[in-house]
């Protein structure tokens, strides 16, 4: 009996365009249990319902994140160092960051490398996705292959560009000197602006399959007669793309890009592997800054206050996307 | 036992030890001093010899048995040393000897041990420290390390590259360093000196060629004092230095670029420890016999070395402070050390005047220089105190940025102008 | 689901030479990578030589990697962390990303935002107090307190990306159920879940990563060597003070990202097919 329910309803699932349900699917006969006991009738009641599954969730988040969390805001405004108890000295670190050059660097180099990272991803991103959204021969070769750069612990393979990039090995300018392009090396890491380039392309490359994986589910989700009309009307491929496809996915597209810029711009491994935040301390970003003040001079206080600046800009920035995506809703 | 004879029982010992050699620490001992299941664990760096890791941690199984404890090594990274040590003191539980690089003992004061005892004691016997081993180990008046060691560097030179530019010998000074300097470079074997972001071999250049110049940090009495006559000269020497005899990547170059450059034989020379020779020596070993090693040029200021040299320090929140104490004291004894410091093969130097006579030294005379470039040793924020201000001006850089600016376009004087700035700031 | 182009030409500039492109753009550190850790070491340091093939390839470093380190723990206890985290995190993001998408109750939108925002707090500023709270369970040095942390970036992204998926799941199939008498609870473990694997896949992987990737945290809570990961036993074994050991960094690069390559080659294709449930969500 309750076959026959559930049988249309998945029907008109997949005529809406939702996913083919996998075959095996589970549709189980629902025995009957008579008159739930007490605790499932309370679980009937949806606020205990919802009460009870999020209670893991809570528990971890509280214990792990709130709890260290507001240790951390403490910590940013007191003038603690490792071994001391600290004082409450009020914003004091926060001018002190200020008026630093380093810190005001740091910032700068934060929000230039996210912004640029993120629109790279996502413009380099989507063409993967359109790319790899064709059916050709090596289809899931390819697919699975784009993704390993997102699979290798972000600290070794940050190693082995760093060796790509070294002033005497690097194999890139072997091969322009090869070529004939240059006849100088390239000193890659050695010059700040060249330097965050590098560290974009090293972030870019990291990040790009994680955007293209995630597009391309996107892109399968358009209803492929959408664009047979659309091309009957007229449309060539980039007004396709631009008027059919992107508003479809504009959604995922959002929420991607909001994972990672949040990822980005706390970033800390990448560029303490390649650069440490050199050459002349030209990239720096707050992730590395806050660990070398926190770390390595012991203020663990002023390390986290350069780490909290994040949080309003982080904040802000999220803050305005949703608006942006509850407005075109 | 009560605190008078376990002095008396371990001073015993250590004569003992001195004389008779391990089993005089046990002959000593009236009774396990221990309780049984007492474990140690001591955190150190990854040595860059791997035989001196293998000899500790032999020493260490050693000592466990001979005090019937449990011991245990963990060896992490150098650089990475830093947030353990930080979440060991502040969550009061961890290792209980840890490893301390350079000025640490003052940064982390707080959380470790007096250890006066064993530090006098050993200067007793083997003669007083390098002043630079005490500088950074002793915190208002206390002893909050035992030093160790110290990894001097040098110059590594090409013998060969030298001989043909016209330098018989290492240069004497700076001038001297910059003819030759000018020579190699023009034939395509410039000399190498990094100036990126790491602590080791920019900060060897940087502080170094500062005082060589005549220049501080800070005066006598802690006032910023960088911003002078002799700083500039050191900046616009090295700026024309870059130009004509370096090679133009160390800008980029951390730690371990200036090896892999000598090993490839783009460069000439460069300031660093033994490691270079050493691996020359299992995997180059044309390369090994054209090394040498020479001293640091002199400037008008003097002859100078930046060495921070290790320590090992008692955590303050270890509830093993006896056993800690007992192994500081047994290991820095003649006996263990001198095995220990044989394993190094001359990459470590020792704490003290005494070792400048170990048998080593006699074995490799191109090592012989380290023991020497270990008497000129300074340490950051001379002539005051290593302490956490000097710190603050180590991790951000403050003097290499100095030069890497001057390098990258700016006027030496506003170079200096601005390491003035920062340093103020760090010694506010 | 193609979009069919034209002329042969068309298609080799507008496909096959971007895609070409990407490939080697993408596999290009991975070929370097190889090539470095079968290279002796002689060869890697000299400047000249082609850095693309070898013609004396050799099993040293991975000899080295396997004999001299406890690369084999390491990969054992990297393994046990990321599915143990991952399992908790799954656990926890399947639930409360049906409570936030099925049910209605006041907090419901609150709760939502409040999870999220908890991803915005950086670990560089929780890794300290983080110390002391996995000190006071006991649980440092062991791999419980990375897999108790981990969660805490692990769980928003898996309750986001189920939350999306459950909203594609048809209400009407557990009205269903629950008309024919099963109880709310039975309802969503019964039909909704299963429903769901391959969100719940997809999600799974994405955390499997993470927790395969990470450093900080593992760095500074997981003390000895035995209880290292790949990530930091690695990196904190094989680079010497000055000297890096390349041929076994890459070697250990390469053997610590096979396993999941291999895991992802297998799922690929459903995660892509179950990220599309998600994102009509």
């Amino acid at each position: 009996m309750a076959d026959q329910r559930i049988e249309p309803i998945l029907a008109e699932s997949v005529a809406r365009g939702a996913t083919a349900i996998p075959a095996p699917v589970v549709v189980v006969a629902v025995p009957k249990l008579g008159r739930p006991r007490r605790f499932g009738q309370l679980l009937e009641r949806e606020h205990i319902l919802a009460a009870v599954l999020l209670a893991p969730t809570l528990v971890i988040l509280t214990l792990f994140i709130a709890y260290p969390f507001v240790l951390g805001i403490w910590l940013a405004v007191s003038d603690k160092v490792v071994g001391r108890p600290g004082n409450f000295v009020g914003l004091h670190n926060f001018w002190v960051n200020l008026n630093d050059s380093i810190f005001l660097r740091a910032f700068q180099n934060t929000f230039v490398y996210t912004f640029i990272a993120t629109i790279l991803k996502l413009v380099l991103g989507m063409g993967a996705a359109l790319l790899l959204n064709q059916h050709f021969r090596f289809k899931r070769i390819v697919r699975a292959s784009m993704l390993l750069p997102w699979i290798v612990p972000t600290v070794l393979s940050t190693l082995a560009w760093q060796w790509m990039f070294d002033a005497t090995f690097s194999v890139f300018n072997w091969m322009l000197m090869n070529v004939g392009i240059i006849s100088q090396r390239i000193l890659w890491l050695g010059d700040g602006t060249l330097a965050m380039g590098c560290l974009i392309t090293v972030n870019v490359w990291r990040g790009m399959p994680f955007f293209a994986i995630t597009l391309l589910a996107g892109l399968q989700t358009v209803n492929p007669d959408l664009h047979e009309a659309a091309e009957i009307d007229g449309a060539n491929a980039w007004q396709r793309f631009w008027r059919v496809t992107l508003p479809l996915i504009k959604p995922i597209m959002l929420v991607v890009v909001l994972f990672s810029m949040i990822a980005t711009f706390a970033d800390f491994q990448l560029i303490y592997v390649l650069t440490r935040g050199g050459p002349y301390s030209s990239t720096h970003v707050f992730g590395t800054y806050a660990y070398e003040i926190a770390m390595r001079a012991a203020k663990l206080g002023q390390g986290a206050s350069i780490s909290l600046t994040l949080f309003p800009f982080l904040l802000m920035v999220i803050v305005f996307q949703l608006w942006y995506i509850r407005r075109s809703d | 036992m009560n605190r008078r004879a376990f002095l008396g029982a371990a001073g015993a010992a250590t004569a003992a030890a001195v004389v008779g050699g391990i089993p005089g620490i046990v002959a000593a001992q009236k009774a396990p001093s221990f309780p049984k299941g007492t474990r140690l664990n001591i955190l150190e760096w990854v040595s860059f010899v791997p035989a001196s890791d293998v000899e500790f941690k032999r020493l260490a199984a050693e000592f466990g048995k001979l005090a019937g404890v449990e011991v245990t090594v963990d060896l992490i990274n150098m650089n990475d040393l830093n947030p353990r040590i930080a979440s060991a003191i502040e969550t009061k539980a961890g290792p209980d000897i840890i490893m301390m690089i350079s000025n640490w003992p003052h940064l982390y004061a707080d959380g470790l041990a007096d250890v006066d005892d064993v530090a006098e004691e050993i200067a007793k016997r083997d003669g007083a420290y390098y002043e630079h081993n005490k500088m950074v180990s002793v915190v208002n008046g206390a002893w909050k390390a035992v030093p160790l060691c110290s990894v001097p560097s040098t110059w590594a030179y090409r013998e060969d590259w030298f001989k043909e530019a016209g330098a018989a010998k290492f240069p004497e000074t700076w001038d001297e360093w910059r003819k030759v300097g000018v020579a190699l470079k023009k034939k395509g074997q410039p000399m190498g000196q990094a100036f990126g972001h790491s602590l080791g071999d920019p900060n060897n250049w940087a502080y170094s060629i500062t005082w060589g110049f005549g220049g501080t940090e800070i005066d006598k009495s802690g006032k910023v004092a960088i911003n002078s006559k002799e700083t500039v000269e050191a900046v616009k020497f090295t700026v024309a230095a870059w130009k004509d005899c370096l090679d133009e990547g160390g800008l980029a170059w951390d730690d371990s670029s200036n090896n892999r450059a000598y090993l490839a034989g783009t460069i000439s020379a460069t300031i660093n420890g033994a490691s270079i020779y050493f691996v020359a020596k299992r995997q180059f070993p044309d390369i090994a016999k054209v090394t040498a090693h020479g001293q640091m040029p002199k400037g008008p200021g003097g002859r100078f070395y930046n060495i921070g040299g290790q320590g090992r320090a008692d955590m303050k929140y270890s509830k093993n402070q006896q056993v800690a104490k007992e192994f500081l004291r047994w290991f820095m004894d003649r006996p263990q050390y001198d095995k220990w410091m044989a394993a190094n093969d001359g990459y470590t130097v020792g704490p003290t005047p005494y070792w400048e006579k170990h048998p080593l030294w006699e074995k490799d005379p191109k090592l012989v220089p380290f023991k020497e470039a270990v008497k000129f040793g300074r340490w950051p924020g001379y002539p005051g105190v290593p302490n956490r201000k000097s710190s603050e001006a180590l991790v951000k850089y403050i003097l290499v940025d100095m030069y890497a600016q001057a390098i990258k376009g700016m006027k030496a004087e506003d170079a200096v102008k601005w390491a003035e700035a920062e340093l103020k700031k760090a010694y506010a | 689901m193609a979009v069919q182009y034209g002329s042969r030409l068309k298609r080799a500039v507008t496909f096959h030479i971007p895609l070409t492109v990407m490939v080697v753009a993408t596999l290009f550190p991975f070929y370097w990578m190889v090539i470095t850790s079968v290279r002796p070491d002689v060869e890697l340091y000299n400047v000249k030589m082609n850095p693309f093939f070898t013609l004396h390839p050799t099993l040293t470093h991975f000899y080295y990697l396997f004999e001299l380190t406890m690369f084999p723990r390491w990969a054992w206890n990297t393994l046990f962390i990321a599915t143990v985290s991952t399992g908790i995190s799954l656990f926890c993001g399947l639930l409360a990303g049906y409570a936030l998408a099925r049910l209605q109750f006041r907090w419901a939108p609150s709760l939502g935002t409040v999870i999220f925002i908890t991803y915005l707090v950086p670990p560089t500023l929780l890794f300290i107090p983080l110390g002391d709270v996995v000190k006071t369970f006991g649980i440092g040095d062991t791999p419980w307190a990375v897999i108790l942390t981990y969660p805490t970036f692990l769980i928003p992204f898996c309750t986001w990306l189920l939350m999306g998926y459950f909203k594609t799941i048809p209400r009407e199939i557990e009205d269903c159920a629950r008309i024919d008498g099963a109880s709310r609870f039975q309802a969503m473990v019964r039909i909704t879940f299963p429903l769901a694997v391959p969100g719940i896949l997809s999600a799974g992987i994405f955390a499997f990563t993470l927790s395969w990737n990470e450093f900080l945290y593992a760095l500074v809570f997981l003390a000895s060597p035995q209880q290292k990961t790949i990530p930091i036993g690695v990196f904190t074994e094989l680079v010497r003070g000055d000297v890096f050991y390349w041929g076994p960094l890459m070697a250990g690069a390469l053997l610590g990202s096979i396993p999941v390559a291999l895991v992802y080659s297998m799922f690929v294709e459903h995660y892509v097919t179950a990220l599309t449930g998600a994102v009509k969500g």
